[in-house]
């Protein structure tokens, strides 16, 4: 348990600093595969079978391929040197961010959380299928929340389509700049 | 009185307290939050968001397998938080393709004006 855990841990922190510090947009986009990955192997561990393979295949897989699309529409291909893709808050950042987590941390370390013990999430995916459509005991709330989600998904979905779709103006207005450039 | 090689593997072999999992999943979200702040390419602050929002499932789902009460419920309020994420990313990408057809540029320093 300890050795996965160390892997585990290891591998999401190191992938987690390479998105951040890696020059490479496409660097960052595959170091953030890696940590997802590893977040898929917690889930594993901590008995969410069917939420690991939703992570699998939503965020390792779907997640990573939008914005790999997304890196491809934008970026140039070129190597930056590193004080031109992070701005002048590099250190104050970090300062910020190493007081967050060490906040955290000690809050999380040292509240008493009653009895706690491994083990006592359900390993069953009929009871996970049943907890998420609010048939299971104690989860009516999500018969509420799925409908939510799922007209959520819908109008975001309707929302991308409509932000990013390509008006007559931006045509012309982008071949003005071509021949600009020419 | 056991021996130092047997105590050794009892020690690798123990139960992670929920606290390791809690830590781990607290720098993650800093490390994220840490990305989010300094970084100039809208893409990357995109990634740091999402690892963020990965950290909080990961703490969610600690919790929902240790705590007692909590009864695996915890897993499907983390399956939630997955969807609200990928509609997320969905708009936030054509945003950011938006902004690159209009001006030529991602980096968020540069993009500090509302107006299209």
């Amino acid at each position: 348990m300890t050795i996965i855990f160390g892997f585990l841990a290891g591998m999401m922190l190191v992938s987690a600093l390479g998105v951040v510090l890696s020059r490479n947009v496409v660097h960052s986009a595959l170091f953030m595969s890696g940590s997802f990955l590893a977040v898929v192997g917690f889930f594993v561990m901590l008995s969410a079978p069917a939420l690991a393979a939703f992570q699998l295949l939503i965020y390792v897989g779907a997640v990573s391929v939008v914005i790999l699309f997304g890196i491809m529409f934008t970026q140039s291909p070129q190597v930056r040197s590193f004080s031109t893709i992070v701005n002048k808050q590099v250190w104050a950042g970090l300062a910020v961010a190493l007081g967050v987590g060490g906040f955290l941390s000690y809050i999380l370390a040292t509240e008493d959380w009653g009895a706690t013990e491994a083990g006592q999430g359900t390993r069953d995916v009929a009871a996970f299928g049943e907890y998420l459509l609010g048939v299971g005991p104690d989860s009516e709330i999500f018969a509420m929340l799925f409908q939510l989600v799922a007209i959520l998904l819908f109008v975001a979905v309707i929302a991308a389509i409509v932000i990013s779709r390509r008006k007559d103006t931006d045509i012309e207005s982008a071949s003005d700049v071509r021949d600009v450039g020419e | 009185m056991p021996g130092p090689i047997q105590t050794v593997a009892e020690t690798l072999n123990s139960q992670i307290p929920l606290e390791g999992f809690l830590i781990v999943a607290a720098v993650m979200f800093a490390i994220g939050a840490w990305g989010a702040v300094i970084r100039r390419n809208a893409v990357v602050v995109f990634m740091c968001v999402e690892i963020m929002i990965n950290a909080v499932n990961l703490t969610l789902v600690a919790f929902a397998d240790f705590l007692p009460d909590a009864g695996g419920i915890g897993a499907s309020y983390a399956a939630l938080i997955i969807a609200i994420a990928a509609a997320e990313v969905a708009v936030g990408l054509a945003i950011v393709l938006a902004i690159f057809r209009s001006r030529r540029t991602v980096n968020i320093d540069e993009v500090n004006s509302m107006r299209g």
